[in-house]
C-alpha cells in the first residue's frame, strides 16, 4: 500500500529521506503495510459512522448543503517520540509563560512598550487591544488559561511555532473523540506502544477553571458558556461541559444582579463564579463591547471587574496572538523570562514596517500574505499558488491598511502518509497541542493533528477541507 | 490494614438530581420527550390507517378520503395547504399523504419535523441527557433524515415507521435506565404523558366523528375493524382482548382507553403519572405550594380514579350520536393544555 509513495524534498513523518520507516513508526508501519483495503474501507465506514451517530460534527459557515458535518478522520496516526515532545513541552511552557506576562504587562506598566521593545502603535492599533482592561487585575494575573499553539515542521524537521491562539482555541475535543475512535475502530495498532494519555484533559481544565474563582468559594460553580447551536465549535462547548459535568449555558440563561452573577434555574437564581466562556470579547457584554449583541450578558464585565466572577480567557488575550504581534514574541521571551526561546517562530514580515512592506510587495509570488486578526484559514493570499489578480488585490489591500497585514516565506510543512482511497499518499500536517495556565503549566501530551487532505495543499484548516488524525505522544524513547 | 472511609449516604442523593436545573434546559427536556412520543403516534398512526385500507379493500373514495383526514385532525393539519392540496387532488392519496406525513418539512408535525426539533433540543442538553440517550436520538434521527431513508421508503415504508416505534420506545427505556430520577427524568415523563394523553383524547374523538359521518356506508363487521383501528393506534389491541375476550363494544373501547388504570396506555394512567411527576418537581423546587398545572392534574386524576364508566358513556353509542364521551374527551384536553401552559409559565425560560 506504500508502493509509490514520493517524499520530493519534504520532511516526511514516517519515512526517512531514503525510505526506510523511521524507528518510533516501524511497528505501526509493519501493522499497515499488508492491509488490504477492503479492510481499511471498513474500519473508516465504522469510524466515520460513529462520529456521526455520536454527533461529533461542526458547523461550516456560509454552506447552505447539509451545514452540519463530520471532521475527517484519518485513521493512521500521528507519533512524537519522547524525547521531540520534551522540547516541544518545554518550548510551550516557556512560550506561555512569557505571553501571559505579556498581557498583564500591556494592561498594567506596559514596561515592554517603555523599553521600546514594541512599538506602543502596534498594540493600540491591535484590534483586539481592550482599552476596557487596563488596570484591571486578573486572578493570580492569568490571561491566556488555555491555549493553542499552532506547530509546524520545516524541510528539515524542526518544529517552528506558527501561530498561538489565545482567546478561545477550539478542538480539544477532536483531539479526546480521535482517541476513542481510533481505539474502537483499530484497536490493535496500538498495540506494542506506550501512548500517553490525554483522558485526563477535562479534569485538568476544570481545576484550571476552580484555581481563578473569587476568593471564598468553596466549591465554586463554574459553566461554559457558549453562543448556542449554531455556532461551529458547539459540540466542542458541550463536549466539555459534559466531560468537566458542569453546565453549558447560553447569554439567556445568566443575569446579572448587584454586580454577581446568576443563572436562571427551575428553583429560581443561583449564583455563578466562573465562566470558561466561549464568546468573543465582542459579544461577552453588550453594556461594554458591541451593544447589539444578543450572545452575551449585560453587565458581566462589572461583575467582573469587581472580583465576583472569574472570565476564561480572560478579555484582551487577542493582543498576544494578534499576527503582527506573533513576530515579538521571540523578544518577550527574552525580555520577561530572560531566556532564549526554545521554539523558533516562522520568519514574518510586518507590513507596516516600510522596509518589510516594500520587500513584501515585491515579493507576493512566494510569500503567504495573512490578515492579522482573521482565523480558519479566511483572509490569506499563498504567493505561489495566486493568480496576478489576487496578488493585485492583495496588494491594495496591504496599501490600505498595512497594519492588518504579515507576510511569511512558504514553509514547506512536513507530510505524513495517509490513506486516500485505496493507498497511502503524503498529505501536509500542523500541530495543535493546548497548554492550561492555573495553579501550574500543563501541556496536553499530544494535540490536535491537522491534515490538509487536498493533495499539494497547504492549508490545514477545518473550514477549508482538512481533516484531523489522532497523534500520539510516545512514554519514553525506546519503542 | 486501612479502612475505608465512611462515605454518607446523604452525599450520594445530592447528586444531579438535587442540583438545580436550568430553565432553558428544563424546557428543551420537556419538548424534546414531547416530540419523541409524538413521532411514535405519528408512525403508529400511519401504519395502522394504512393497514385498515387494505383490510377494508375496497371502499367509497370518502370514506378513504374520512380516514386520513381523520388522522391529519389528529395532528393538528388538516387545514394545511398542501394537504388540502393532495386530499383535493385524490391521486395516490395513501402514497402522498404518507409522504406528506413522514418526510416534509413543512408539516410541523411529520415525522421528520418531530425528530429534527428533538434532536435539536437534545443536542442543546447533551450534558444533561446521557450518551446513550443521545445516539439513540440521533441515530433515530439519521435513519429518517439520512441520504438512503427515501429508498427506503420506497421499498418498504412499514419498515420505517416500525423503526421509529422501536426507536422511540427504545430511548424512553434509556431515559428510564441511564439518568438519575430527577427533575430532568420528571420533565421528560411529564411531557411524555401529558402528550400521550392528548393524543389518545383526539383518536378516540375524532373517530366518532369519522364513524358519524359514514354511518350509513357502515356494517358491523366494518364498524368493528374501525374500533379495532382505535385500539391498534393507541397501541392497545392485545391489552383490550385479554380484559374482554372476544367483544368488541364500542362502549367497552371507549371506557378501557379512558379509564383502565393499570394499563400505560389508558388516559388515567397518564394523568397519574403526569401528576406524579409534577408533583416531584415542585418537591425539589418549591416545597411549600402546589402549582396550578399541579392542582389541574389532581383534579383530573381524583375523577379519572373515581369514574363511573355510566357517567362517561351515556347516550346511545351503537346509534353514534354526538355524545358524552366526546364533550368528556374535549374537557380532558382542554385541561391537559392548561397544565402545560402552566408548566412553561412556573419553570421555563421567559
Amino acid at each position: 500500500m506504500f508502493q509509490d509513495y514520493p517524499i520530493d524534498g519534504i520532511f516526511d513523518e514516517m519515512f526517512e529521506s531514503t525510505g526506510r520507516p523511521r524507528a518510533h513508526y516501524a511497528a505501526v508501519y509493519e501493522r499497515t503495510r499488508d492491509i488490504g483495503s477492503d479492510f481499511l474501507q471498513r474500519r473508516r465506514k465504522m469510524a466515520d459512522v460513529a462520529f456521526r451517530n455520536q454527533g461529533i460534527t461542526f458547523t461550516v459557515y456560509g454552506d447552505a448543503s447539509g451545514v452540519e458535518r463530520i471532521f475527517p478522520f484519518d485513521l493512521m496516526p500521528r507519533i512524537i517520540p519522547a524525547n521531540e515532545w520534551d522540547i516541544i513541552e518545554r518550548g510551550l511552557v516557556q512560550r506561555i509563560a512569557a505571553l501571559n506576562l505579556f498581557c498583564n504587562d500591556i494592561y498594567h506598566d506596559q514596561r515592554i512598550l517603555r523599553e521600546r521593545v514594541i512599538p506602543p502603535e502596534m498594540i493600540y492599533s491591535a484590534k483586539f487591544f481592550r482599552r476596557e482592561m487596563i488596570g484591571l487585575s486578573v486572578p493570580h494575573d492569568i490571561y491566556a488559561h488555555i491555549c493553542g499553539t499552532d506547530l509546524i515542521r520545516d524541510t528539515k524537521g524542526q518544529y517552528l511555532v506558527l501561530e498561538d491562539n489565545c482567546r478561545t482555541p477550539s478542538g480539544v475535543s477532536y483531539v479526546l473523540e480521535n482517541r476513542e475512535v481510533l481505539k474502537r475502530v483499530f484497536p490493535n495498532l496500538f498495540g506494542s506502544y506506550r501512548v500517553r494519555a490525554i483522558e485526563d484533559y477535562p479534569h485538568n481544565l476544570l481545576q484550571c477553571l476552580k484555581h481563578v474563582a473569587p476568593p471564598g468559594t468553596d466549591e465554586p460553580t463554574v459553566v461554559v458558556l457558549t453562543p448556542g447551536i449554531f455556532n461551529s465549535a458547539y459540540f466542542e462547548h458541550s463536549f466539555l461541559a459534559r466531560q468537566m459535568g458542569v453546565e453549558l449555558v447560553e447569554g439567556r440563561d445568566l443575569v446579572v444582579e448587584n454586580n454577581f452573577v446568576y443563572m436562571r434555574t427551575t428553583a429560581g437564581l443561583r449564583r455563578v463564579d466562573v465562566i470558561h466562556r466561549r464568546i468573543d470579547d465582542d459579544f461577552i457584554d453588550p453594556l461594554c463591547f458591541q451593544p447589539q449583541s444578543a450572545l452575551g450578558v449585560a453587565g458581566l464585565m462589572n461583575a467582573y471587574r469587581c472580583g465576583n466572577v472569574a472570565l476564561v480567557n480572560a478579555p484582551g488575550t487577542g493582543i498576544a496572538d494578534d499576527k503582527a504581534i506573533y513576530p515579538y514574541v521571540p523578544e518577550m521571551i527574552r525580555f520577561y523570562l530572560s531566556q532564549e526561546p526554545i521554539l523558533s517562530n516562522v520568519p514574518t514580515f510586518i507590513c507596516s514596517r516600510e522596509d518589510d512592506r516594500k520587500y513584501v510587495l515585491e515579493h507576493l509570488h512566494e510569500l503567504v500574505v495573512k490578515s492579522t486578526n482573521e482565523a480558519g484559514g479566511y483572509g490569506m493570499l499563498m504567493g505561489h499558488q495566486s493568480t496576478q489578480a489576487q496578488r493585485d488585490e492583495f496588494a491594495g489591500m496591504i496599501k490600505e491598511d498595512p497594519r492588518n497585514f504579515v507576510a511569511q516565506p512558504v514553509v514547506q510543512l512536513s507530510q505524513h502518509p495517509s490513506w486516500i482511497e485505496d493507498h497511502y499518499e503524503g498529505r501536509r500536517i500542523d500541530l495543535r497541542p493546548y497548554i492550561l495556565s492555573g495553579e501550574k503549566t500543563i501541556v496536553m501530551p499530544g494535540g490536535l493533528t491537522r491534515v490538509a487532505l487536498r493533495r499539494g495543499s497547504l492549508v490545514v484548516n477545518s473550514s477549508q477541507g482538512g481533516g484531523s488524525k489522532d497523534t500520539w505522544v510516545l512514554e519514553d524513547s525506546a519503542v | 490494614m486501612t479502612e475505608l472511609p465512611l462515605i454518607e449516604a446523604q452525599s450520594f442523593g445530592a447528586s444531579r438530581a438535587g442540583k438545580p436545573m436550568l430553565s432553558r434546559v428544563a424546557e428543551l427536556t420537556y419538548w424534546m420527550s414531547l416530540y419523541v412520543e409524538r413521532a411514535e403516534h405519528v408512525a403508529r398512526m400511519i401504519l395502522v390507517n394504512s393497514n385498515v385500507l387494505i383490510d377494508v379493500g375496497d371502499i367509497a373514495p370518502s370514506l378513504e378520503q374520512n380516514l386520513w383526514r381523520g388522522l391529519l385532525r389528529v395532528l393538528h393539519v388538516d387545514k394545511h395547504p398542501k394537504a388540502e392540496e393532495i386530499l383535493a387532488t385524490g391521486q395516490g392519496l395513501a402514497h402522498r399523504l404518507c409522504h406528506f406525513l413522514t418526510f416534509d418539512v413543512d408539516n410541523p408535525n411529520s415525522l421528520v419535523s418531530c425528530l429534527t426539533r428533538a434532536r435539536e433540543n437534545a443536542r442543546s442538553i447533551r450534558e444533561n441527557i446521557s450518551a446513550e440517550m443521545w445516539e439513540q436520538l440521533n441515530t433515530l434521527y439519521w435513519s429518517i433524515t439520512g441520504s438512503d431513508a427515501k429508498t427506503r421508503f420506497e421499498e418498504s415504508p412499514q419498515d420505517i415507521y416500525q423503526q421509529i416505534m422501536t426507536g422511540s420506545f427504545l430511548f424512553q427505556g434509556l431515559t428510564d435506565q441511564t439518568i438519575p430520577h430527577g427533575q430532568s427524568w420528571l420533565f421528560s415523563q411529564l411531557a411524555k404523558h401529558l402528550e400521550r394523553c392528548d393524543l389518545t383524547c383526539r383518536i378516540i374523538e375524532t373517530k366518532f366523528e369519522i364513524l358519524r359521518a359514514a354511518e350509513a356506508e357502515l356494517d358491523e363487521p366494518l364498524r368493528n375493524i374501525h374500533w379495532m383501528a382505535v385500539l391498534r393506534s393507541c397501541c392497545s389491541i392485545e391489552e383490550f382482548r385479554r380484559a374482554y375476550p372476544g367483544q368488541m363494544d364500542p362502549n367497552q373501547v371507549v371506557a378501557f382507553l379512558i379509564l383502565a388504570h393499570r394499563f400505560p396506555r389508558s388516559i388515567s394512567y397518564s394523568i397519574r403519572h403526569a401528576h406524579e411527576a409534577s408533583t416531584g418537581i415542585r418537591a425539589t423546587v418549591n416545597p411549600q405550594v402546589a402549582g396550578q398545572a399541579e392542582r389541574i392534574l389532581a383534579r383530573l386524576r381524583a375523577q379519572l380514579e373515581n369514574a363511573d364508566p355510566a357517567e362517561i358513556l351515556t347516550g346511545n353509542m351503537s346509534q353514534l350520536r354526538t355524545s358524552n364521551v366526546q364533550t368528556y374527551l374535549r374537557n380532558v384536553v382542554g385541561h391537559v393544555a392548561v397544565a402545560g401552559e402552566a408548566i412553561q409559565k412556573a419553570y421555563f425560560l421567559r
